[in-house]
């Protein structure tokens, strides 16, 4: 169930033209950017019925708020129907206000539970469904009206039957966020629940995904890293989720990627990763970077890999920041990583910059204190390829231009092959942006390479390099006037 | 959150076996098709890899132990190991890519091209805020007003051989006392060769033989310059004359002091000058303009029209630099009336 088969436009109706559906999108997107930058980013899924398809989702539904009153009622009285009538009020819950109606009945939670908790399976299917319809509620008031059905959703994970499992699943995954009802799945167990269905339902990958996801509206949180992560830690959960890391072609990557976002969440949250290194992150991380790197590089883009590559970049490079040197080369076997990340960076440069620039990010925390992999990038004559990146802004160029300074800080050697390889030329315009962080990285990186040796400091010359410093000392910065001045004064002019 | 470089410096390890293999196989040019093969390729390019140790760094001792401890050094790039939080701005476009998946509203490449920006350039001069989207914008703009500035009265000028003379004819005693006895001034004009007793004479030739306008902005004489006019120029269009209504001397960008830099005040004259020029403040863009025009084979005025340029721009000389009388580089003249 690769949900990305059918691309929805959840905001769209039939006959909405491609303009209005990206209006429509880029005001979704809008409103994403808001509750993010409030702290507020959360996100519901909505699974459909395999019998359903977009458009039944989209129909008026303003007759729902009757249909509800009318529907618990017969509900109340009925017996053999209930589950055609179950079937028709999770239809009618389908609507907003339907569902603030719905919990405003008197004792109609306790029904829903009540065949929820039945003894017809069928009912008990339709019921979690219902539930399911209200879980994607925007209202608190619906979440929490939720909360007397989620002890049993959550003994329901140890359950067998798929289709009902994930159902439970999302449906706790959407009522996660709201701060009322994690506290009391907290205190139910909701992590030792998830973790022992993933351990036991790792050969199902439609319920793995719903893991996944369920999981990530936890880690979420803001405040996760005292309350949750520990907990997720400690149990069988990190080392599962790296296990199913790798996408089933068939299957497709839905799984892989709420997994991969699992671990980024609980990668950026912390400091120490030692847990995590310990059961193999960063080379189970590394290593598909590689292969996806690769079929990248060989042109088999598959759609939605980047929603699986954007974790792994953030969780390599987090686990980076605080990996022992001492440990890197068992941590990350294959250099070919470095190569992989170029080709990354280069394929999803004008397609998804935001990609690009986490690459960049990656091979900088990688760079940063391994001669190894510097060396490997001059080797690999990958070289060139950053050179031709920076050029471009809002972040890549910074990032590249310190991967550059990386290999740079290694010495004599390194700085002569850089040289070489057009970075000189390539510095005498970057010192010329407007960027102050470009101009300032550029002067360290120039003097990294000038003071290496003196044929460098001649190729600067020969390039005109003394009237740009020279003009460099009136730079309206002190800083990088005091520093064209050094450079002038204690290594070309002397 | 990271290990000092000083700590990495300790660590043992072995250097890189460039013999290895596979990296025999790529180390001449790698075009895209190797690194695809690089990628794709299995295990076995890992294994012939055994050698490819990436623990630490070199045990080679360091050369830039001696820069790193060199007095005054201001270069201080150490690299620098980057944890970045869940709320970060650099995880903010995947972040939303991602909700956007789980909402139902993936974008796939083919509907949605984000716009790929281009880092623009400006120029750094002290006091000029011109910014430009191309290197060749910033190129002109900065070879017509900045490269050939007389360090003494920061006036500009288009060449350096019009910096030279004007130099020697403005700022050097010496040739003050030696065209007295003798033909000092020189023809204007590249390749002419003529010299001659007085500006004025040289003046002369220049309408007479090479058709100049009498009212050449490169040939002002220096007692002109100390009735400059002191109102500011509205925008105008570039003809010649209105412009030279306008500015009194040289004319091409008064480049002006300020109380720009945190240097002591030592130079008296320069300071006293420099209040002189910024009370003649004169538009940037008219002299942009005005420049552009003598340029007659400058390929186009875009930049200096377009600029988003404050007027009156300016930038105080470093009081300890100035390369010299005669030299062929950029700011030039003596060091003025100090000392």
């Amino acid at each position: 169930m690769w949900r990305l088969n059918k691309v929805r436009h959840k905001a769209g109706r039939p006959g909405d033209s491609v303009e209005e559906l990206k209006l429509k999108r880029r005001e979704h997107e809008k409103a994403l950017r808001q509750a993010r930058r409030d702290r507020q980013l959360v996100s519901k899924r909505l699974l459909l019925n395999d019998d359903e398809d977009q458009s039944e989702i989209t129909m008026d539904t303003n007759s729902g708020e009757q249909d509800v009153v009318a529907v618990l009622q017969k509900l109340h009285h009925s017996g053999p129907e209930r589950d055609t009538h179950l079937k028709a009020l999770s239809k009618a819950l389908r609507d907003p206000s339907a569902q603030l109606t719905f919990i405003k009945q008197e004792n109609s939670m306790h029904l829903l539970v009540g065949l929820l908790t039945g003894y017809d399976a069928t009912c008990r299917l339709q019921a979690v469904r219902c539930l399911h319809e209200l879980s994607h509620s925007p209202h608190t008031s619906v979440a929490s009206a939720c909360l007397p059905a989620s002890p049993y959703l959550l003994t329901y994970l140890s359950g067998q039957s798929t289709k009902f499992t994930e159902l439970c699943l999302y449906t706790l995954g959407n009522l996660c966020p709201d701060t009322v009802v994690k506290e009391k799945l907290l205190a139910q167990g909701i992590v030792p629940a998830l973790a022992s269905c993933l351990e036991n339902q790792k050969h199902n990958l439609a319920v793995v995904e719903a893991v996944g996801f369920t999981l990530s509206q936890l880690l979420q949180a803001n405040d996760a890293a005292e309350k949750i992560i520990p907990m997720v830690l400690a149990s069988s959960l990190p080392s599962n989720l790296l296990s199913v890391l790798t996408p089933d072609p068939k299957f497709g990557l839905g799984p892989a990627i709420e997994c991969a976002w699992c671990i980024h969440y609980l990668t950026c949250s912390m400091k120490d990763h030692r847990v995590l290194l310990a059961q193999g992150a960063l080379l189970q991380c590394s290593s598909l970077l590689v292969s996806l790197g690769g079929a990248v590089a060989e042109g088999n883009k598959e759609e939605g890999m980047e929603l699986l590559i954007c974790p792994l970049l953030r969780c390599v490079g987090n686990l980076l920041s605080s990996c022992p040197l001492t440990d890197l080369s068992a941590q990350m076997g294959d250099v070919r990583i470095v190569a992989a990340l170029c080709a990354l960076l280069q394929a999803f440069l004008h397609t998804q910059p935001a990609l690009a620039r986490e690459s960049a990010w990656v091979l900088n925390n990688l760079t940063a204190h391994s001669r190894a992999l510097c060396s490997a990038l001059l080797t690999l004559n990958l070289v060139p390829g950053l050179i031709q990146l920076l050029p471009f802004s809002q972040g890549i160029n910074t990032m590249i231009l310190r991967v550059l300074a990386n290999i740079a800080h290694n010495k004599k050697d390194f700085c002569v092959q850089l040289a070489h390889r057009g970075l000189l030329s390539a510095l005498c315009a970057t010192l010329k942006m407007a960027d102050q962080e470009m101009v300032t990285l550029s002067m360290n990186v120039l003097f990294m390479l000038v003071v290496s040796s003196p044929q460098v400091a001649e190729e600067f010359m020969k390039q005109g390099g003394l009237s740009l410093l020279e003009a460099t000392q009136y730079n309206s910065e002190g800083e990088i006037r005091r520093r064209a001045t050094h450079l002038l004064e204690h290594h070309l002019l002397s | 959150m990271t290990s000092s470089f000083r700590d990495n410096y300790n660590q043992n390890i072995k250097t890189l076996h460039i013999h290895c293999s596979f990296l025999q196989t790529f180390q001449k040019t790698m075009l895209q098709p190797d690194l695809v093969r690089l990628l794709t390729e299995g295990h076995v390019l890992v294994k012939s890899c055994d050698e490819y140790c990436l623990t630490g760094n070199t045990q080679e001792p360091r050369q830039s132990e001696g820069e790193e401890g060199e007095e005054g050094n201001p270069f201080n790039f150490t690299p620098q190991l980057i944890h970045l939080n869940k709320d970060h701005q650099l995880f903010e476009d995947g972040d939303i890519h991602r909700h956007m998946y789980l909402q139902d509203l993936y974008i796939s490449e083919a509907e949605d091209k984000p716009t790929l920006s281009v880092s623009e350039f400006a120029c750094h001069i002290s006091g000029c805020s011109a910014i430009f989207s191309t290197l060749e914008e910033y190129e002109h703009h900065y070879n017509s007003l900045h490269r050939h500035v007389c360090c003494s009265c920061r006036r500009s000028l288009p060449s350096a051989r019009l910096l030279d003379i004007h130099i020697q004819e403005w700022h050097d005693s010496l040739f003050t006392i030696l065209s007295q006895r003798q033909d000092m001034y020189q023809c204007l004009v590249e390749g002419c060769g003529q010299k001659f007793s007085t500006s004025k004479h040289r003046k002369d030739h220049l309408i007479k033989i090479h058709k100049y306008p009498p009212d050449f902005r490169f040939d002002k004489t220096k007692k002109d310059k100390r009735n400059r006019q002191t109102k500011k120029q509205p925008q105008k269009d570039s003809t010649m004359d209105v412009v030279d209504d306008v500015c009194e001397s040289e004319g091409v960008c008064e480049v002006m002091c300020d109380g720009l830099s945190h240097q002591p005040e030592q130079g008296e004259s320069m300071e006293t000058h420099g209040s002189e020029e910024e009370a003649a403040c004169m538009a940037k863009s008219a002299s942009t303009e005005e420049h552009a025009d003598l340029n007659a084979a400058a390929p186009s005025t875009e930049s200096s029209s377009s600029n988003p340029l404050k007027p009156g721009y300016s930038y105080r000389v470093p009081t300890n630099v100035c390369f010299g009388h005669g030299s062929v580089r950029g700011f030039r003249g003596r060091r003025g009336r100090r000392k």
